[in-house]
């Protein structure tokens, strides 16, 4: 349409604005993060550093252990990956495929769930992780950050198993195949870029979450880097340029990983209003 | 065939049923014991005085119901969580729409301004709440010296460290992270109207403006109502922009419901306060979901 031609002079423009002020921190972040310590307090501030500084790149894992954190991150958010698949698939199977009294319920409730922020039984998940003897260990943290996706994820799951025709896994029946059979080797490989998305997405709660680890972590060898991070600041005069370099490196997975996602994830949030 | 109506134990005791139990089961111990079992105990907690260690020492009943909503720093918790939800959503809601209307228009390079946009969403929020302390920081920071030099602030505030600035641009950090959402799932939502609804609007004679209300708007309808209900939940919920920024500080200043919970556990000590305001946001959710549920088996069975 001609208003679309017209349009374009306006929304380029304005888009590049806009962009440049959401932006703005990582733009902060880019510039610390290659800035030298004196650079980085300068008074006056400014953009450009004097030099750049390579080696804070070294000195973040050499001098501040960013490989341990990194490490504690990575256990964390696979065990709870691993954990959340193998819960949520199968109850995601159940309450797609199969009719069973209380279906309905178990749908109601899982979407209960996913309103709850984790903050509102933080004080009695205290008593029940101690009361397993898992403070401080990674095993607690690994089933509660699986646990607090289970039900979103299930929603999800459930969205692609419905989409596969039932005749499919019929026609399997008839053939001779149990219900288990039909689940592993006709649904799921129909199914596997929900449960890329599934899994995507619990491994990126794992490595973003913050509110268990801070309550419950607290050797430093076991502390995932969001806790790691957050403890840098304000010690001292916080560094901010290995700060910012630790937090740069830190995004690198999830931003590669929320790109995969993206767009099934915006669909399942919409409640399958939109096609993803 | 004539359906025969099932006997009560064959609806649930058959094979399909107990395949169900035996796939759901899993899910419903590890939820049981991390979670329906700590929301009771919240609960009960409620009903009792609490010592330092969180142990339960004295029945009170209604007590500390009572003795939270005599405390007018519980009234501010909740005005404070409407204020940051309502401008919160708000803001989201209108700046995620200017987006993904300018998204919408074709143009090249139009697939990597959307993969820009998204970023604030896709960044980890810890991590984007410690980027912002440190260009909030109010003199080594880049934003007040960016305002300074552009002359568009010449005197701009410390941000974090004063009651109102802090509460604007703890909210601001919360609305940014939050935009992106709303402006793609807006952009699908427009994407999927058929083009020909246009043409035949513009035949009619409408024009853009027409045009976005009667059938943008229109065609968005219930995507605007989950997409907003989705946000309001998230950012009532949001504690951990607030607690890394300022630990609800300066002087409580920035304490929002959900924030509250954890000050008074793990800063205070006050585990009985702490489980009244986990209920009282329990039963609030709790409301909000009955709404969202309705709203989504509609869409499941239709």
């Amino acid at each position: 349409m001609r208003w679309q031609n017209r349009a374009r002079w306006v929304a380029v423009p304005l888009t590049l604005v806009i962009l440049l002020f959401l932006l703005f921190p990582f733009f902060v972040m880019i510039s610390t993060m290659i800035k030298s310590g004196p650079d980085v307090y300068a008074d006056p501030p400014h953009w450009i550093p004097s030099h750049v500084e390579w080696s804070n790149f070294v000195t973040v894992w050499t001098q501040y252990d960013l490989a341990s954190y990194f490490l504690a991150s990575l256990i964390i958010a696979l065990g709870a990956t691993v954990l959340n698949t193998l819960l949520s698939v199968p109850a995601a199977y159940a309450v797609a495929r199969l009719r069973f009294p209380g279906r309905k319920f178990a749908m109601y409730l899982l979407l209960m769930i996913e309103m709850f922020s984790p903050v509102i039984v933080i004080i009695s998940l205290f008593k029940v992780v101690a009361g397993f003897h898992m403070l401080d260990s990674y095993g607690a943290l690994i089933i509660l950050d699986a646990l607090f996706t289970v039900a979103f994820n299930t929603w999800m799951m459930n969205g692609y198993f419905k989409t596969i025709p039932k005749d499919i896994e019929e026609a399997a029946l008839i053939d001779g195949c149990n219900r288990v059979q039909t689940m592993t080797r006709i649904m799921l490989p129909i199914a596997v870029p929900g449960l890329v998305t599934v899994m995507i997405y619990a491994f990126i709660f794992a490595w973003n979450e913050f509110l268990f680890a801070l309550t419950f972590i607290s050797s430093k060898a076991k502390m995932p880097l969001t806790i790691a991070l957050y403890n840098f600041v304000g010690r001292w005069t916080t560094q901010w340029q290995y700060l910012t370099m630790a937090a740069f490196l830190a995004l690198i997975p999830v931003l590669v990983l929320f790109y995969v996602i993206e767009k099934r994830l915006v669909a399942g949030l919409a409640g399958g209003a939109v096609k993803g | 065939m004539a359906d025969v109506p099932l006997t009560l134990r064959q609806r649930i005791w058959n094979p399909e049923a107990r395949l169900a139990y035996v796939l759901l089961l899993p899910t419903t111990l590890f939820l049981a014991a991390f979670m329906f079992y700590p929301i009771a105990y919240v609960f009960v907690m409620s009903f009792f005085k609490t010592n330092k260690l969180s142990d339960l020492t004295k029945f009170v009943g209604l007590g500390n119901f009572i003795d939270r909503f005599e405390d007018p720093e519980f009234w501010w918790a909740c005005v404070r969580s409407l204020v940051w939800t309502a401008t919160g959503v708000s803001v989201k809601f209108l700046a995620g729409m200017t987006i993904a209307i300018l998204l919408n228009v074709k143009y090249r390079g139009r697939k990597a301004a959307r993969m820009a946009f998204i970023i604030p969403w896709a960044s980890s929020v810890p991590i984007s709440a410690l980027l912002w302390q440190w260009v909030y920081h109010p003199e080594f920071g880049l934003l007040n010296h960016t305002l300074k030099i552009t002359g568009l602030w010449t005197n701009p505030p410390g941000w974090l460290g004063s009651p109102l600035p802090a509460f604007i641009s703890t909210m601001w950090v919360d609305i940014w992270i939050g935009i992106p959402f709303f402006a793609l799932v807006f952009l699908a939502g427009m994407q999927a109207i058929p083009v020909e609804l246009y043409e035949s609007g513009h035949m009619d004679g409408a024009g853009p403006v027409r045009a976005f209300f009667s059938i943008t708007l229109a065609g968005l309808r219930e995507l605007i109502l989950i997409s907003t209900l989705l946000s309001a939940i998230w950012t009532f919920n949001d504690f951990n922009v607030i607690y890394i920024l300022t630990r609800a500080g300066p002087a409580n200043t920035t304490n929002i419901l959900i924030t509250s919970v954890y000050i008074d556990a793990f800063t205070n000590l006050h585990f009985d306060w702490a489980a009244v305001q986990s209920v009282v946001t329990f039963l609030i959710l709790s409301l909000v979901s009955v709404v969202y549920a309705r709203f989504y088996f509609r869409q499941e069975n239709s």
